[in-house]
C-alpha cells in the first residue's frame, strides 16, 4: 500500500518535471539519490568524480524523458534501468581502457572461465582486520560480471523482487534468479576463506 | 521506498546466511549532501549551453540561417536570364531610332 504511494508521488513528480518544474527535479533527486549514488558506486567501485557524473546524468535523464514518460511501469524501474543504461556503458567503455578484472568472463554465461589469483591467497583470515575483511569483500563484488553484481545489489540492498529486476535488466524472472544463483556461487568461492558454513 | 520482498517465496533466493552477512559488511556509499545542489546546477548549465541570443535555442538561429541561405540560392538561380541576341536586338533598335532621328532632324 505504502509502496503504491510512493509510486504516486514519483509520478507526480516526473510529470511536474515535464512540464520544466525544477523544485520537482530536487524533490525527486532527495528522494532516489542514495539508490542511485549507491548503484553506480558499487557497478563502478567505490566513490568518486565517476559514480557523481554518473549519478547526475542518470537524473538529468529522468529530467529530458520526463515529457515521454508514461507510468505504465513502477518509476523506480524505470529508474533503475537509466541507470543500469549508463553504468554498462560506461563500465564497457573503461574495460575496454584498461583491464579491470583479473578474470576472463564467458560473454554467453558470464561464468568467470580463469581465475588467477583468489582473495584467499592474498589475505589469511587470521591476519585480517575489519577494514581488510570490507575490502575483500569489495574485491569479490567488484570481481563479479556486471549483471550479477547488480542483481546482488538490486536484491541484497534495494530488496527488489525478481520480477523487476528481469525487467531492469531486460531478462525474464527466471533469467535474474538463474544470474543470482551463480552470483552466490562465485562469491563463495571468492570468499571462501573467511565462511564457516560448508558450501 | 523499500520493496519488502516475500521471505516465504523467492525470499529463498538470496544470499543468506554467512555470505549476506558478509556482503552487508561492505558499505553502499551514500550521495554527498550538496548533490542534489550539484546536479541542479549542472542541469541549469548545460540548458543554458543549448541557449544564445535572447534566450532562443541555438538551432532555432541555425535553422532560419540555413532557411535564408537556401532561399537565397534558389533565388538567384531563378532569376531571369537574357539572350545575347536580345541584348544585340535591343542594341540595334537604339542604333535605328538614333539614325531615324537623326534624319528627320535632317542632321
Amino acid at each position: 500500500m505504502g509502496e503504491d504511494r510512493e509510486n504516486e508521488i514519483d509520478d507526480a513528480l516526473v510529470r511536474r518535471m515535464a512540464e520544466g518544474d525544477e523544485e520537482a527535479l530536487r524533490e525527486l533527486i532527495v528522494r532516489h539519490q542514495d539508490r542511485v549514488y549507491g548503484t553506480v558506486a558499487r557497478m563502478i567501485g567505490g566513490a568518486g568524480p565517476d559514480v557523481e557524473d554518473l549519478a547526475q546524468q542518470v537524473f538529468l535523464r529522468i529530467w529530458r524523458a520526463a515529457p515521454k514518460y508514461r507510468a505504465e511501469a513502477k518509476f523506480t524501474t524505470w529508474l533503475m534501468t537509466v541507470t543500469r543504461n549508463l553504468v554498462f556503458t560506461f563500465c564497457e567503455g573503461r574495460s575496454k581502457r584498461m583491464e579491470v578484472s583479473d578474470e576472463i568472463v564467458d560473454e554467453e554465461t558470464e561464468d568467470p572461465i580463469l581465475r588467477k589469483e583468489s582473495v584467499q591467497e592474498r589475505t589469511p583470515r587470521e591476519d585480517l582486520s575489519g577494514k581488510e575483511l570490507i575490502r575483500a569483500v569489495e574485491a569479490a563484488c567488484a570481481r563479479l560480471p556486471m549483471k550479477q553484481r547488480l542483481v546482488v545489489h538490486l536484491r541484497e540492498h534495494e530488496d527488489m523482487d525478481f520480477s523487476e529486476i528481469g525487467e531492469i535488466l531486460g531478462i525474464s524472472e527466471l533469467g535474474a534468479k538463474s544470474l543470482m544463483s551463480r552470483a552466490r556461487e562465485n562469491l563463495k568461492i571468492k570468499l571462501s576463506a573467511f565462511l564457516t558454513e560448508p558450501s | 521506498m523499500r520493496k519488502k520482498r516475500d521471505k516465504v517465496g523467492d525470499g529463498a533466493e538470496s544470499l543468506g546466511g554467512e555470505l549476506g552477512k558478509l556482503w552487508a559488511l561492505a558499505p553502499v556509499p551514500k550521495a554527498p549532501a550538496w548533490f542534489a545542489a550539484r546536479t541542479i546546477a549542472r542541469l541549469r548549465r548545460e540548458e543554458e549551453g543549448k541557449r544564445c541570443w535572447f534566450a532562443l535555442p541555438r538551432w532555432v538561429w541555425i535553422g532560419t540561417g540555413v532557411a535564408l541561405l537556401a532561399f537565397g540560392w534558389f533565388r538567384w538561380e531563378r532569376q531571369p536570364t537574357i539572350q545575347d541576341s536580345e541584348v544585340f536586338a535591343a542594341l540595334n533598335a537604339l542604333v535605328e531610332e538614333d539614325r531615324e532621328s537623326r534624319w528627320w532632324a535632317g542632321l
